[in-house]
């Protein structure tokens, strides 16, 4: 975007005309091979430094939607703009896309063969070209960051489920991408973990990192997240603050959510 | 408490213990054997019916059975109809191989506490004091024992040294390889230019010339620039490919094989070099393949050149694989065999999930074709059906045929195997790997297969086993293996008679080898285990 950084607005105050957008997802329809269509033409813009919760019953195309964004699932119809970069399914673009995005999964989805250690090593040193070294330091510092550093040589399947996610957020972390896609990260987690996943995800957010959510942890959302997104039935059903959205939703769908949820 | 080790670290208190559950021999009998008055009947009339087998079994391997076909033939058994005046050269390839074995063990258990624990002790003197007990020849017994110091010797070497250089471990693979090699070329003879070794030698020779000669002319930046587009990368295909081509071609000329098979395997190389450049255009990888590729092709050359400097004092006569047999041509099949079809059963396994319709398709015919046709229909086609294929001239030999034969069929059944551990990776580890830009080869090699191969390492180990076994049936094709030369030796009028004590002999030999698999296969999974 050409007119990137021409004036610092304040994430709360709805003007979304200059900033920086660094997804810009346009009438995106998706089919899958059994002819279900799950995505009805949803648009979104996310601005960079922007923590976006996207919130919705299960089925509602939610998960697929943000899987899109980082080409892990195909789409037929519409486009994705990532950073100035369309996917377009040729394995360079495809390449290009996954080193702007990282994504943390719900099944923490960690390599059980390897360690800590060697798990948020991997891409750096094979997709990166890292030194072995500088990748191993900056891993640690990574570890550090999410507080597990002194698990660093067990391996996934000896760290309790909260510790798995954070491995995987740091994981993520160390390919340096400019945005985290997050699909219900504390799903699985029993429910004593659970916080100590959101406190790495607020950090991270505070941090300025550009975020999309996934997550039914209505606290995190109204604390951290700059925009509520509602979507049911693969398509978009109400954008708001988050503030609005919980106190004062627009659409009589999102009230019927939220009195499930609530 | 005397009933918890006395080794354990952990001394926990007295309330934690689970409560104990140890009574005295008696109250055990009691409890398990004699508790109701059936039982105690049961366990009477069982417990009589073994004292009679065991002591039928002790009668019979003492006092009526002739044991003096095992030493008597103990050479036929090994090696079949070998030049006895050659034995010797039999003797250096279990010396190399049982060397190799000792590095192995010592580079293997390099982080663990002393390499002589108390049951390596107690088993090392229990082959030794077996030597000296059983009816060998004294020179035999004494060189048997001094393979086991050898072994330890080498063990030590190996810990030692891998203890200094981590690295070291890596180039098991490749020396396992040279090993084999040597003890081919020991156990063959004749001429140089016949060799495996010397082929491999000629390919990784070119191929280290032309790297090392590739980054000489392009710095990291340049090779940086040109792997990073299409066009760049069909350069460096092409310089590569007429670099290694000038080079390895003088080497390939002195090559000792029939022409059609020289082309054949000259478009295997080519297809292999231009598919493999990408890969090695990188750096990183091109430094390591660098140093190990110049490592192997040095050590070739030294191997090529000193035994053709001194097959003139030594004389390694040639000797035709009529004359392999014996133990030794079931452990060369076996090992042959297993070493051939494992990557072919990975390559199948992976065809078979490939998305590619072609290559799917193929696999499975494959597969399935191999899976609905007994072994010995395969190995009769082998011995009839190949040279009705190839031009006049080439007959492979015998044993290579059989090896052949063993290796489709064994690579089928290896590829279901591995198909069933790949299954059973869920989806979301290869979807991680994307997400962290992986790509497909990459994820592949450093994500699924380690997992897949783990998972179904049971299974290849159990399908190795039975490829061992099947070495048998090779003798109905006309090979005198253990099997074959064993039916030989019961031909002999003088041993008339002696076929339980030939086949017991035999089935301990068979059982040995195949325990000693299963075994090496549970240790390789409780290294590998990452749950505890």
């Amino acid at each position: 975007m050409t007119h990137a950084n021409m004036s610092m607005t304040n994430h709360s105050n709805g003007s979304t005309v200059d900033r920086e957008a660094v997804i810009v997802a346009t009438d995106v329809e998706k089919w899958y091979d059994n002819g279900f269509n799950v995505l009805k033409g949803v648009s979104l813009n996310v601005y960079k430094g922007e923590v976006v919760v996207v919130m919705g019953p299960s089925g509602s195309g939610k998960s697929t939607f943000i899987r899109t964004f980082n080409a892990l699932e195909p789409y037929q119809k519409g486009s994705i703009v990532i950073d100035d970069i369309e996917i377009s399914y040729d394995l360079k673009n495809i390449e290009e896309i996954r080193r702007e995005v990282g994504m943390v999964f719900q099944q923490f989805n960690l390599f059980p063969h390897l360690t800590v250690l060697q798990n948020v090593t991997l891409a750096p040193i094979w997709v990166r070209k890292q030194k072995k070294r500088e990748a191993e330091a900056t891993a640690m510092q990574l570890l550090e960051r999410v507080g597990i550093a002194e698990q660093a040589d067990k391996f996934p399947g000896q760290l309790s489920g909260g510790q798995q996610q954070r491995v995987a957020i740091a994981r993520s972390l160390a390919m340096q991408p400019k945005i985290m896609l997050f699909d219900e990260p504390t799903s699985a987690l029993d429910p004593e973990m659970v916080r100590e996943v959101l406190d790495v995800m607020r950090g991270l957010a505070d941090s300025g990192m550009t975020m999309v959510c996934v997550t039914h942890e209505v606290g995190f959302a109204r604390e951290v997240a700059d925009r509520v997104v509602l979507m049911d039935g693969g398509v978009l059903v109400e954008e708001n603050t988050p503030d609005e959205f919980f106190n004062n939703p627009k659409e009589e769908r999102s009230q019927k959510f939220l009195s499930q949820i609530l | 408490m005397t009933t918890t080790s006395p080794n354990s670290p952990l001394v926990t208190p007295e309330e934690s213990r689970p409560p104990l559950d140890q009574p005295g021999p008696g109250t055990w009998l009691r409890k398990h054997l004699f508790n109701t008055w059936y039982n105690a009947l049961l366990t009477i009339i069982l417990v009589s019916i073994m004292l009679l087998a065991v002591w039928g079994i002790f009668n019979w391997i003492f006092r009526i059975a002739e044991w003096a076909v095992v030493p008597n033939n103990l050479a036929l058994f090994m090696s079949g109809l070998y030049p006895s005046e050659l034995y010797s050269r039999i003797w250096v390839m279990l010396g190399i191989n049982v060397a190799m074995a000792g590095i192995t063990w010592g580079l293997l258990v390099r982080n663990q506490g002393k390499l002589l624990g108390r049951n390596v002790l107690i088993g090392v003197a229990a082959i030794c004091a077996g030597f000296i007990i059983l009816p060998l020849t004294r020179p035999v017994a004494l060189t048997l024992i001094g393979l086991v110091v050898l072994t330890l010797v080498c063990a030590w070497v190996g810990k030692t040294l891998g203890q200094r250089k981590l690295s070291l471990s890596q180039f098991l693979a490749a020396g396992w390889f040279l090993v084999y090699s040597i003890s081919l070329l020991v156990l063959a003879g004749g001429d140089i230019r016949n060799s495996l070794i010397y082929l491999v030698a000629a390919v990784a020779i070119s191929i280290w010339l032309t790297s090392t000669l590739l980054r000489l002319l392009a710095n990291a930046s340049v090779l940086d620039a040109i792997s990073g587009n299409t066009a760049g990368i069909w350069v460096m295909r092409v310089l590569w490919f007429a670099g290694s081509l000038v080079l390895f071609l003088p080497v390939y000329g002195f090559l000792n094989i029939p022409l059609p098979l020289k082309i054949i395997t000259l478009i295997t190389y080519i297809a292999f070099v231009s598919l493999l450049v990408p890969i090695l255009a990188e750096r990183k990888t091109l430094t390591t393949f660098v140093v190990t590729a110049s490592i192997f092709g040095l050590s070739c050359l030294a191997l090529t050149a000193i035994p053709n400097a001194i097959s003139g004092f030594f004389g390694l006569e040639p000797i035709g694989t009529n004359n392999w047999g014996g133990l030794t041509l079931t452990l060369f099949l076996a090992i042959t065999g297993i070493a051939l079809c494992f990557p072919i059963g990975v390559i199948m396994a992976l065809g078979r999930r490939s998305k590619l319709p072609i290559i799917k398709g193929l696999s499975i015919a494959y597969i399935e074709l191999i899976r609905g046709v007994p072994l010995i229909s395969i190995l009769f086609m082998g011995q009839v059906m190949i040279p009705l294929f190839l031009p006049e001239g080439v007959r492979p030999d015998n044993i290579v045929r059989a090896i052949v034969g063993l290796t489709l069929f064994s690579s089928a059944y290896l590829a279901e195997n591995v198909r069933a551990g790949l299954q059973a990776i869920p989806r979301g580890q290869s979807e991680a790997a994307a997400s962290l830009g992986l790509n497909n080869p990459l994820t592949l090699s450093l994500i699924v297969l380690p997992q897949a191969l783990k998972i179904a390492i049971p299974a290849i180990v159990g399908q190795f086993i039975s490829l061992f076994q099947d070495t048998t049936l090779l003798g109905i094709v006309g090979l005198v293996e253990l099997l074959g030369i064993s039916n030989s030796i019961l031909a002999n009028p003088k041993y008339l008679g002696d076929y339980a004590e030939v086949y017991l002999f035999i089935a301990v030999l068979y059982w040995f080898f195949c325990y000693a698999m299963s075994l090496g296969s549970r240790r390789i999974e409780r290294a590998l285990n990452t749950e505890r």
